[in-house]
């Protein structure tokens, strides 16, 4: 615990100062309705909240889901060290983004309504669905650093047992809601089944560490959750500005989340390195940028095409506001980070690749943010500027989630050679958990 | 029953707003505290709010050669394929064959996606409320299922609201501007927009000009929503077999932990 020194500093006790006054302004919304607290409008009815808090922050949570497919689906073994990070922060930034979800939501009390009220044509019941099932299986795939914490080794086992099940169960409920057509429904579910049951009768090898079946689960509801939230844009060609507006836009929301996912492993491991005071994975992190210019290029180029096919690119050379907001989203967030990175320098160096991860970050941000924000044209009403109030309770969402990921790495075993346990006895007791299955 | 309409006609209002009291009366609305905007002339409010469903538009606008108030009248348009209802998470927004669209409010959750689709900016927010609800014109869909017409258009001194199945309407409309090529703008608002509409607008002036929005596509809304909606059941099989099928291949070889091939770069 010696590195908790900074812990009562200044820096400290501003985040909580931050984060109280965000849930004073949350309470004063419940008392007084969100027009107290926030500039949202009859014409712009979606603002900071659902543009930072939402669009963004789930972005910001793919790592989860890329670092755990990457390591536990398409063998990038070595990259090991790195998934307990970017699961804990999936599974955090999920709660802080339920958070904010809370504070925008109308009604937010009749949120479980979504459970018995089925509309499978609405791309909010998908995301709504994905919010539910995706949270739960990060809370399944969060859990071993807690029972490891506690040598919970009978609760380890039946973990490895029915976590796939769960997993499979999820699914199968999921596409009941959203396809709706039972042979898909069969077909989908069948898939995994088959899966599961070949795992089982040792057909396909099972993985010590953690049931493969609820890292595809994980893979399958991000993959329709990042999509589906460019999915909900769809439905206003005549709203949104050309330069966002697109029929591929879950196709690019998918691509930029698997990209900001790479982004903040390096971001977070970086960090987190500098306030544990000790040196990053440099050469995971390594690897990890290698792949983050890859999937910024690809995002990148669908970006151009999509506007080029469009015939939306000349847009970006009329002098508005939108096309501002367009070329420092390009600028800041693709353009310089990808010069960076195409240097093996920039790569090897821990400081010049955490800017170009960083900037990758803040161009993802002002990119949800023209979506939800500036790309959205109303005609009846005054322009959409956030208030004040609506920003602290964004900053004091963060500044929670800050505190608390601070807390629970010197709490859980969550980053290798600290927290409690090593991850090599957690890889152990797994192990153990696993081998004592037959 | 077949699928009613509103017809209203620009020509024949005179703005007199009987139609705001009383949609306001039947609907329990509440009343608006007057506030001076820097809009058009002697409208009242300034705009559809939670507690104001429908709204008369006063403009001034050069019709023939002189200035003349040319009256328009704001409401849900009750689309035939609503883009409302198919954003709403939760269904709370549906669509009736005998033509409005109405709110069940007890579904609603508050996410407000409906007033981000709808392409007339017509749903309102209850933000002053902290337990708040979507409101917006239903047509008086219940005055319909007795077989009434709407409030608004019961009262209307002139007949400047026609109500009927909506092919009837469309005949009638274009009935009107046949008899009175000069006295019509040759257009019907709603006939297309947005898919068609069970409000249908006559004007002798172009429909912005009265506070309607020009530039809402010809075509119900969602149609890239439908098509994106429509690939989840084969992305779902796709991803579900390629990972496994990606795992399985990859770890063919492997039975125990000490085959775990080293790590290579």
């Amino acid at each position: 615990m010696s590195e908790r020194t900074g812990s009562t500093g200044l820096g400290t006790r501003l985040l909580y100062l931050l984060a109280g006054l965000g849930v004073v302004i949350a309470l004063w919304r419940f008392a007084n309705g969100i027009g107290a607290v926030s500039n949202l409008n009859q014409g712009y009815p979606w603002g900071l909240w659902i543009g930072f808090d939402i669009l963004a922050g789930i972005a910001l949570a793919a790592g989860g889901f890329v670092v755990a497919a990457l390591v536990h689906l398409f063998g990038g073994e070595r990259y090991h060290p790195l998934v307990r990070p970017a699961i804990f922060t999936a599974f955090l930034g999920y709660l802080l983004f339920i958070a904010g979800l809370l504070v925008d939501i109308g009604r937010p009390w009749t949120f479980w309504q979504m459970i018995i009220y089925w509309h499978h044509e609405s791309p909010m019941f998908e995301v709504g669905w994905c919010v539910m099932m995706y949270t739960t299986v990060l809370f399944f795939e969060f859990i071993p650093a807690v029972l490891e914490k506690y040598r919970k080794t009978g609760w380890m086992q039946r973990w490895m047992t029915f976590a796939p099940w769960i997993a499979w169960l999820l699914v199968v409920l999921f596409a009941i809601a959203l396809v709706r057509t039972a042979v898909w429904v069969i077909a989908i579910g069948g898939v995994l089944l088959l899966f599961q049951i070949l795992v089982e009768r040792g057909a396909i090898r099972r993985d010590p560490h953690v049931p493969t079946l609820l890292i595809i689960a994980g893979v399958l509801f991000s993959t329709m959750h990042q999509s589906s939230l460019g999915t909900v844009f769809t439905t206003v060609p005549h709203k949104l500005h050309a330069l966002w507006y697109s029929p591929i836009l879950p196709v690019l929301f998918f691509t930029s989340a698997v990209m900001v996912g790479l982004a903040m492993v390096i971001v977070e491991a970086t960090l987190s390195a500098q306030h544990l005071r000790r040196p990053p994975e440099s050469d995971l992190l390594r690897g990890i940028a290698r792949g983050l210019f890859w999937a910024a290029a690809v995002y990148f180029g669908l970006r151009v095409a999509d506007l080029a096919v469009r015939g939306a690119a000349s847009e970006a050379f009329a002098f508005t506001p939108q096309s501002i907001a367009f070329w420092l989203e390009i600028i800041i967030g693709l353009i310089i980070p990808l010069a960076m990175l195409v240097s093996e320098e920039v790569v090897a160096s821990d400081r010049a690749r955490f800017w170009a991860a960083f900037l990758i970050v803040v161009g993802l941000i002002l990119n949800r943010l023209n979506v939800a924000i500036t790309g959205i044209h109303a005609a009846s009403a005054p322009r959409y500027v956030p208030h004040w109030m609506e920003v602290a309770v964004s900053v004091g969402i963060v500044s929670a989630g800050i505190l608390v990921y601070r807390g629970v790495i010197h709490w859980l075993p969550i980053i290798e050679g600290h927290g409690t346990t090593s991850l090599a006895a957690a890889a152990r007791t797994a192990r153990s958990a696993g081998g004592t299955h037959p | 029953m077949a699928t009613k309409a509103m017809l209203i006609d620009a020509v024949r209002c005179i703005g007199c707003r009987a139609c705001q009291v009383t949609c306001k009366m039947w609907n329990a609305r509440k009343a608006e505290k007057t506030e001076f905007f820097s809009g058009p002339g002697y409208q009242n409010p300034g705009d559809l709010s939670a507690e104001t469903w429908t709204l008369i538009t006063y403009n001034e606008v050069q019709v023939n050669g002189r200035f003349d108030w040319v009256f328009g009248k704001r409401q849900c348009m009750h689309c035939n394929t609503p883009a409302c209802a198919s954003a709403c998470p939760v269904g709370a927004l549906k669509k009736l064959e005998s033509g409005p669209v109405i709110y069940q409010k007890n579904r609603c959750i508050g996410c407000r996606y409906c007033m981000l689709a709808c392409p007339f900016e017509i749903p309102r927010f209850e933000y002053s409320s902290p337990n708040p609800y979507i409101t917006k014109c239903t047509m008086c869909a219940d005055r319909i299922e007795a077989g009434g017409v709407p409030a608004c258009c019961k009262v209307c001194p002139t007949g400047a609201i026609a109500f009927g199945d909506r092919d009837e309407m469309i005949r009638e409309a274009h009935h009107r501007i046949n008899q009175n090529p000069s006295g019509y703008y040759h257009s019907i608002y709603g006939l297309e927009e947005a898919g068609g509409t069970c409000v249908l607008h006559l004007s002798n002036v172009p429909f912005d000009k009265i506070g309607h929005r020009t530039d809402v596509p010809l075509h119900a809304v969602n149609e890239n929503t439908e098509r994106a909606m429509g690939t989840i059941p084969i992305v779902m099989l796709g991803a579900a077999a390629l990972l496994g099928g990606i795992y399985k291949f990859r770890t063919r070889t492997i039975r125990h932990e000490s085959d775990v091939p080293p790590t290579e770069e």
